[in-house]
């Protein structure tokens, strides 16, 4: 599956080289080819992870190999969405070439089969489990993203000196929006998530919390973005200080993510 | 078909020396049909806006001397001595024309780069002369190919994308913070002109409801009636300072009229719904503190000032790259150009089969013997006929081949038939 993951990640250099272009250049006709260039590779990709699905007989979502490609295909799916909705295309500059990077990254990291990854699948609770929390991990990457462009601009709003980026990016209005439904999305991922990870937990060993540093990391996380909703719902954090906490949730994201990965616990696999 | 330009703008000439050439719309007709002579010009196109007046000219004359001088003439009149303008003139043939006009469509050569007007000015003079009859072929050619520039040079570059207007901030502003104005709320403080054409640009971009708040209720009332607004009562600013989503204040008070308390309660009430306020008046009438709270803009006339000279300075950046693209539509049009050439080219081939024709008949006159004049002209006719139905589907093709692709086809047929450029 090697070679289909090459196209996948020709297609995607591509459309992340036209979009970064375009996000310069402000030319359309970049935005295109980038768009297509996307759609291709996303269609690729998501036969790559059912080809994996049906070789491996296992759900793709697994060694580090494989949650890197899902998590890479979970943001293309979660820009495409944002582009139907929102039409802001500026976040395709910085999504699509991390989506590249997690595929190249995929691509050389050697694959490492293990029984254990059958045994795993054997419940439906797992692959849902993982699914929700990286969809919602990418949901976050996206508040992250919006939170950033907001600051950017709100900044510059207030010196009152503007830059290239500034006549590039979506309204404020456009990326606080987006930033709020991502997070009340990500918010209901993670949680639904979380709930299945228990249930599949306590019917593996029977124990609902195994406290290890993932699953603090996804507590502390789940808490602030709950906040997070809470105050922007209350419209008493709007703006900057949601922004804040849209940048400080992602920084739990990533410590959830990799950080457990290095302190070890219940959740390393594979 | 050499194309000359003469003409002066902005940067040539006074405004003493452009209104005496400037001229007037209904002049421009009968003016055009004086200068289109059919002999040294034969088309015709005049641009005349406040900032330029601009002869453009296709004429028959290679020398681009005497061309120039016909204009020059032309522009000289009665009330208009000649020593009166000759020295602010400029004159371009060919390229630098075709260069000249590319740039003042797409507005690289206007007063403040990248405002659009200008495009229109020359879609109007061009349809005067269309309506005069003195747009022909080539002239048609070229407007269209410099609209073509035009569009292009503003969907590829930034060059129309920032406000340089104070009274166009507001609406940019507003698009940036509120990504489209439609269903907005504005209120002016205060009925001065600058706060009126800023609302005026704000309507046209969608804004839903304008409240007008002056010190003196009737002239809040006369502002608001002219664009449709509504008077509100100054003394209850507060309140409606909650409801406004675009405040541009200009009143000649010499307190702060929007104070920070009135903006903290407005936020609260607004549940922290962003707003900006524009504050045109000087001394400032709203509060420099208002800035520093959260979702809150505040902008002073130095700041637009200074916002706008960025975004000129942007626009001059971006006018760099249209020229580029400008040079590049002077060489497409120049070989669009010589496809219209096709014209001659249709003539020679005929005349070349046609001559084949006689030339054969004559050769072969003496082996048909004694024959009446009636006979021998019936046999020319029919050989020029055939010669004739034969080549029509040819030269028709060569007649309509304007687009500049077929430069190379006619250039191919030319050299299959042997025929002398």
């Amino acid at each position: 599956m090697r070679s289909l993951l090459l196209a996948v990640l020709a297609a995607y250099v591509v459309a992340a080289i036209h979009a970064v272009l375009a996000f310069i250049n402000k030319r359309r006709a970049l935005l295109r080819v980038s768009e297509y260039a996307m759609a291709i590779g996303f269609v690729l990709h998501t036969s790559a992870l059912i080809a994996d699905w049906a070789l491996y007989g296992h759900y793709p979502l697994f060694h580090l190999r494989e949650t890197l490609s899902f998590l890479a295909w979970t943001l293309v799916a979660s820009y495409a969405l944002i582009l139907y909705r929102y039409q802001a295309r500026a976040l395709g500059s910085v999504t699509l070439p991390l989506v590249s990077i997690l595929i190249f990254v995929a691509i050389v990291t050697r694959a490492e089969p293990s029984e254990e990854a059958a045994s795993m699948s054997t419940t439906w609770l797992f692959p849902v489990h993982t699914t929700l929390l990286l969809f919602a991990y990418a949901a976050f990457f996206v508040v992250f993203l919006a939170s950033i462009m907001y600051l950017l601009q709100e900044r510059e709003l207030k010196l009152k000196k503007f830059s290239g980026i500034y006549h590039r990016l979506p309204s404020l209005t456009t990326v606080n929006e987006i930033a709020t439904s991502s997070a009340a999305i990500g918010v209901t991922l993670l949680t639904v998530g979380i709930a299945t990870g228990m249930l599949w937990s306590s019917a593996r060993n029977g124990r609902v919390w195994q406290n290890d540093p993932k699953e603090i990391f996804a507590a502390l996380t789940w808490s602030l973005y709950i906040v997070l909703i809470l105050y922007r719902s209350s419209a008493r954090w709007r703006g900057r200080r949601a922004a804040w906490m849209g940048v400080a949730g992602f920084a739990l994201v990533l410590c959830t993510f990799f950080g457990a990965r290095l302190m070890g616990g219940y959740h390393v696999f594979g | 078909m050499p194309i000359v330009l003469v003409g002066v703008n902005h940067k040539s000439a006074p405004i003493a020396v452009r209104e005496r050439l400037a001229f007037s719309e209904d002049a421009c007709a009968a003016s055009l049909r004086e200068l289109v002579d059919g002999e040294l010009i034969r088309e015709g196109l005049i641009v005349s806006t406040c900032n330029r007046v601009e002869v453009l000219t296709e004429t028959t004359s290679g020398r681009f001397d005497d061309s120039a001088e016909r204009v020059i003439q032309f522009l000289t009149r009665s009330d208009v001595p000649r020593n009166f303008f000759e020295a602010n003139l400029y004159k371009h043939v060919d390229d630098g024309a075709v260069r000249h006009l590319f740039r003042v469509a797409s507005s690289l050569d206007s007063l403040v780069v990248g405002e659009p007007q200008v495009l229109g000015q020359v879609r109007k003079a061009y349809s005067i002369a269309l309506d005069a009859g003195t747009a022909g072929r080539v002239l048609n050619r070229l407007v269209h190919h410099a609209f073509r520039v035009a569009k292009r040079v503003r969907t590829e570059t930034g060059i129309g994308a920032n406000a340089v207007s104070i009274s166009y901030m507001a609406v940019e502003l507003g698009k940036k913070i509120f990504n489209s104005l439609k269903g907005q709320t504005a209120l002016l403080i205060g009925a001065g002109e600058m706060a009126e054409l800023s609302a005026r640009h704000l309507i046209n971009a969608g804004v839903s409801r304008v409240m007008v708040a002056n010190r003196t209720d009737a002239s809040a009332r006369q502002l608001a009636e002219s664009f449709g607004g509504e008077a509100v009562s100054f003394e209850r600013l507060a309140d409606y300072l909650a409801e406004a989503d675009v405040v541009i204040c200009s009143t000649g008070a010499d307190e702060y009229v929007v104070t920070e308390q009135m903006a903290r309660e407005a936020l609260q009430r607004r549940r922290n719904r962003p707003s900006f306020l524009i504050d045109i008046s000087v001394p400032r009438n709203v509060d420099p503190a208002i800035g520093k709270m959260p979702n809150m803009f505040v902008f002073d006339i130095d700041d637009l000032e200074s916002v706008v000279s960025s975004n000129i300075r942007e626009r001059e950046r971006e006018a760099e790259r249209a020229e580029l693209i400008v040079e590049s539509e002077i060489m497409q049009f120049q070989q669009s150009l010589r496809a219209l050439d096709a014209g001659p080219a249709i003539g020679s081939f005929r005349q070349t089969l046609q001559d084949i024709a006689k030339l054969e008949f004559n050769r072969r006159r003496a082996q048909l013997g004694p024959l009446t004049s009636e006979q021998e002209q019936a046999i020319e006719a029919l050989l020029l006929a055939t010669v004739n139905k034969i080549s029509h589907p040819v030269l028709g093709q060569l007649r309509h081949s304007y687009d500049p692709s077929d430069a190379d086809r006619i250039e191919a047929w030319r050299e299959l038939f042997g025929l002398e450029d």
